[in-house]
């Protein structure tokens, strides 16, 4: 079959790799028709992402018809059609029983490696590192998917795949951030960041009830679409203005809002010049991981006693962590991998119900071989690139 | 370096000991050194920690240090058996990715393969079905 591999930093290359086979009984294998290119996808191909190995087949966000199952996977058939969470999980494990997919303790082959960069192992992550248990990814035609009896979600109404595909990541992930800030009605939130994952922080935000939501990015055409089809109710454009705590500030009568989602992650490129030039030569020569204006500014424009919420990828460690602020202010921070496996099903109702169409930010189509035009175009936000889905 | 290591597995004390004796489950390794196992309820549901204390120090600092970088002595080879155990009692199945196909395997960490999948017979040999 034709896969998209990662071939070292800042090349991608589309090559014939052999078949995927299921390699246990809970396994089932997706043949492929739509699939996307992830901004935390960017990360590898930036090459911030350590464990990453020549010919290593990426994407994580995929969906497919089942064309094997294992004997174990009883809830699939041949010829389903299905949308695949990010993260894989056993179902039966601690973390599992208790919704927190992201941290399965079982589905990680690489855990002793894990363990020894983050203490203990999270849960594997379709083409992303070793570290994250070296699976194959869903850039490809087919994929193997373990688990198939825990994690995919059956699609049997008659949408797009362009209207369900982004529950395998982003539009969860986006959900989670919103939900973590508590929204009970008339809340404040600022979203750092409005790639895809920001604007459906900010959708979901708009959906849970805030009364005012600040989209925070460089690019006007992200920040236009964050008001226009994600719902912002204000925008901070910080290339005109790297002052972005004092401007929430203002935006919010001095009071700082109510909890701040970081929708960015480790290449954050606002800031202040000094910092971020020394922060860009810290990370370029590996001595620090995570550049972090975004989580910095988040903490100290957050209202005391707020919630911070950090969805954005982050891989290492950080620098200048404002500790006092944090601490001082009272606040709260929620993270994490988005925990997929528990907003499959909710969040499919509200496509079905039209509560929102997914599908808006798609920018790009392209046919899978063209992924290494698909990678640079994103990369570089040619041609206003939202989001780039790919068809094999 | 401590010689010990423990999990955490989702079943009660009686049930990990009773599966720890069986053909399917058995600690090949564990069994084969004069390491001591205690199994001890752990707090709330949350089942039985398994403790295993090789008892020993391991081939003096030279090759400790070796084993250590290599991530192949006897303490890392003990958390891959407890692991393997841990997801075929919990999960039912040896977790296998394509690029560590033989399931969590402390000497495969320097010497992963790319994650595409495998040509038989990689496949079998791997142990995979």
């Amino acid at each position: 079959m034709r896969a998209n591999v990662w071939s070292g930093r800042n090349t991608v290359q589309v090559e014939n790799v052999p078949d995927p086979k299921l390699l246990n009984d809970r396994d089932a294998i997706v043949k492929i028709s739509s699939t996307a290119i992830c901004g935390s996808d960017l990360h590898l191909y930036d090459g911030y992402v350590p464990t990453m190995k020549r010919g290593d087949i990426l994407g994580h966000e995929f969906m497919g018809e089942v064309v094997e199952t294992g004997s174990g996977v009883s809830n699939l058939a041949v010829g389903d059609r299905v949308v695949v969470p990010f993260p894989i999980a056993c179902g039966n494990c601690w973390a599992c029983t208790h919704e927190l997919f992201s941290v399965c303790e079982n589905s990680n082959p690489n855990a002793g490696m894990a363990e020894k960069v983050f203490g203990h192992a999270a849960a594997g992550i379709y083409g992303y590192s070793h570290l994250t248990g070296g699976y194959a990814g869903g850039q490809a035609e087919y994929a193997r998917v373990p688990f198939a009896d825990v994690g995919p979600i059956k699609i049997e109404d008659d949408l797009s795949d362009e209207k369900v595909l982004f529950l395998s990541d982003i539009f969860p992930t986006g959900y989670m951030g919103a939900e973590f800030c508590e929204i009970k009605g008339g809340e404040s939130i600022a979203v750092f960041g409005a790639g895809p994952v920001g604007q459906f922080a900010i959708a979901s935000a708009v959906m849970l009830g805030a009364e005012q939501v600040i989209a925070i990015d460089q690019y006007d055409y992200r920040l236009a679409m964050a008001v226009n089809r994600a719902g912002a109710t204000d925008v901070i454009n910080f290339s005109q203005d790297p002052d972005v705590v004092e401007q929430l500030k203002l935006l919010t009568g001095g009071r700082g809002p109510d909890a701040v989602i970081d929708a960015v992650g480790m290449e954050a490129s606002h800031g202040h010049g000094a910092l971020h030039a020394a922060e860009r030569v810290k990370q370029a020569t590996r001595s620090e991981s995570d550049r972090g204006h975004a989580l910095r500014d988040a903490i100290l424009a957050c209202r005391p006693g707020g919630i911070v919420s950090v969805i954005g990828a982050y891989g290492g460690l950080m620098d200048k962590f404002p500790t006092g602020a944090l601490m001082n202010k009272g606040l709260t921070i929620k993270s994490g991998q988005c925990h997929v496996q528990r907003y499959l099903k909710p969040l499919y109702d509200r496509v079905r119900n039209g509560d929102i169409d997914p599908s808006f930010v798609i920018t790009h189509r392209m046919e899978l071989g063209n992924a290494p035009d698909g990678y640079e175009i994103f990369k570089h936000k040619q041609d206003e690139c939202m989001k780039v889905v790919l068809k094999p | 370096m401590t010689s010990k290591t423990a999990i955490t597995v989702r079943v009660s004390p009686a049930e990990a000991q009773r599966l720890w004796q069986t053909p399917e489950h058995r600690p090949e390794y564990i069994k084969s050194t004069e390491a001591t196992v205690t199994f001890k309820r752990a707090p709330g549901d949350r089942g039985t920690e398994i403790h295993v204390d090789l008892n020993r120090q391991q081939d003096g600092k030279l090759g400790e240090a070796v084993s250590k970088l290599m991530g192949s002595g006897p303490r890392a080879m003990v958390k891959d058996e407890l692991r393997r155990f841990k997801q075929k009692v919990e999960a039912g199945v040896i977790v296998r990715s394509e690029g560590a196909p033989e399931g969590e395997q402390a000497s495969r960490k320097l010497k992963q393969r790319p994650a595409q999948p495998l040509q038989e017979p990689k496949r079998e040999k791997a142990g995979a079905r």
